[in-house]
């Protein structure tokens, strides 16, 4: 039997300022994930670094340890790869005072 | 060509197959079967409900901007851990944002072979996300179901017809629990500037009607976290763009009153068969609608 895979579009033409986090993905059935960011229009100011979260339930949320830049050019992307995850995945930010970043996000799941 | 007696015994002896096969027997599927989901094979050619946009994804009307992709759950709850699905680990889970009056859509898209009988068939069930300590049962505002469906290119009376159905389960607080349909739909809005595109949001909270004598209490159960399975069959046909039966559970409704959404046929829309899941929430809080299997079946 084939693994499963599913590329997910978890944030989408999104602006994201201050403090942010993308909604609960389950996934326990996965192995596998990678969360690319992409800017749709160039970052105003430095967006800083986005981080990988885990949760026992979907609402309480820990970091996983993953952190990665957020992308600054309009089309620019940036990655991060995540294993053993346990069910709940999701990606958050804190953008630094007059900084934000228009986004689309996805999370691509293979197992 | 088979004569008229080896058919009925074909059709019989698929019906005896199908009811000894333990996932089909919980069905009642016409004679042939166009997909039955079971999400332990995975997701199914279920998807996310994007909305239409052209050169910028600002031009999205902001009811589909909300949307995201549905999951493949095990129904995990805090208190307890899995739940699992009606018949093995996956269901097909739904989330909307915790914001009150969010929706979130999944559509599977097909086209039709054949303007007839076709039946809907699949077991639901829906909660909150389980963030207080309490019973929570007016949180989810409504789950239903949606056809999007146009004749034929060559028909004579082309049009895109749009059966909706939901179970209106509560409405600012209330514990309301009925059924209801929609007729109308939302002014259609060109989208960019190509003249190509357009847009509209049939599920905006207008216009929904009650369906005649539509009240129904479902399972709930006792604490947020505990989900019970619910069937629903709904019977419509292509010939006559009429719906023709619906049930759920043990109440079967009387639909001579149902009307679906119609308008002009669109340009790229032909012989479109598409159904589509949504669910609401009526508080700041996550909804969910979980599916497991549905099946949709046709009489050709």
């Amino acid at each position: 039997m084939l693994v499963q895979s599913q590329a997910a579009v978890i944030a989408r033409n999104e602006t994201w300022s201050g403090t942010v986090a993308t909604e609960p993905h389950e996934a326990g059935w996965a192995r596998e994930a990678i969360f690319f960011v992409r800017a749709l229009h160039d970052a105003a100011g430095a967006p800083g670094t986005a981080q990988v979260e885990l949760s026992p339930d979907g609402m309480r949320w820990v970091p996983e340890g993953t952190v990665f830049d957020l992308p600054r050019r309009a089309d620019e992307v940036t990655f991060a790869r995540v294993a053993h995850f346990g069910t709940w995945l999701r990606l958050s930010a804190t953008l630094p005072d007059g900084a934000s970043a228009v986004v689309l996000v996805t999370l691509h799941l293979k197992g | 060509m088979a004569s008229g007696n080896s058919q009925a015994d074909g059709r019989a002896l698929a019906a005896a197959l199908r009811q000894a096969d333990p996932k089909l027997s919980r069905f009642d599927p016409l004679p042939r079967i166009i997909t039955f989901d079971d999400f332990d094979k995975g997701f199914c050619g279920w998807t996310q409900l994007v909305g239409n946009y052209e050169h910028s994804l600002d031009s999205m009307l902001p009811g589909y901007a909300q949307h995201s992709m549905a999951m493949l759950s095990t129904l995990p709850q805090w208190d307890f851990g899995s739940h699992g699905s009606f018949d093995g680990t996956y269901a097909l889970k739904l989330a909307s944002k915790p914001r009150k009056a969010a929706q979130n859509v999944t559509v599977k898209r097909l086209t039709f072979r054949k303007r007839g009988p076709l039946r809907l068939e699949f077991y639901f069930t829906f909660k909150p996300e389980a963030t207080e300590l309490r019973l929570s049962e007016a949180d989810v505002r409504s789950i239903g179901f949606l056809y999007d469906l146009q004749t034929g290119d060559a028909d004579a009376d082309g049009a895109r017809i749009m059966p909706h159905m939901r179970f209106l389960n509560a409405l600012d607080g209330e514990h309301v629990q009925k059924w209801q349909f929609k007729r109308r739909t939302t002014e259609v809005k060109p989208i960019g500037n190509e003249n190509k595109t357009i847009s509209h949001y049939h599920l905006a909270p207008e216009d929904w009607e009650d369906l005649a004598a539509g009240e129904q209490k479902l399972c709930y159960n006792e604490i947020p976290t505990k989900i019970n399975w619910h069937y629903v069959c709904f019977d419509f046909d292509l010939e006559t763009m009429q719906a023709t039966g619906f049930r759920c559970n043990d109440r079967v409704f009387d639909m001579s009153g149902f009307e679906p959404i119609r308008m002009p046929a669109m340009r790229n829309l032909w012989c479109m068969l598409n159904l589509a899941f949504f669910v609401e929430t009526d508080v700041d809080k996550r909804a969910a609608l979980y599916l497991d299997s549905v099946c949709i079946s046709g009489d050709f």
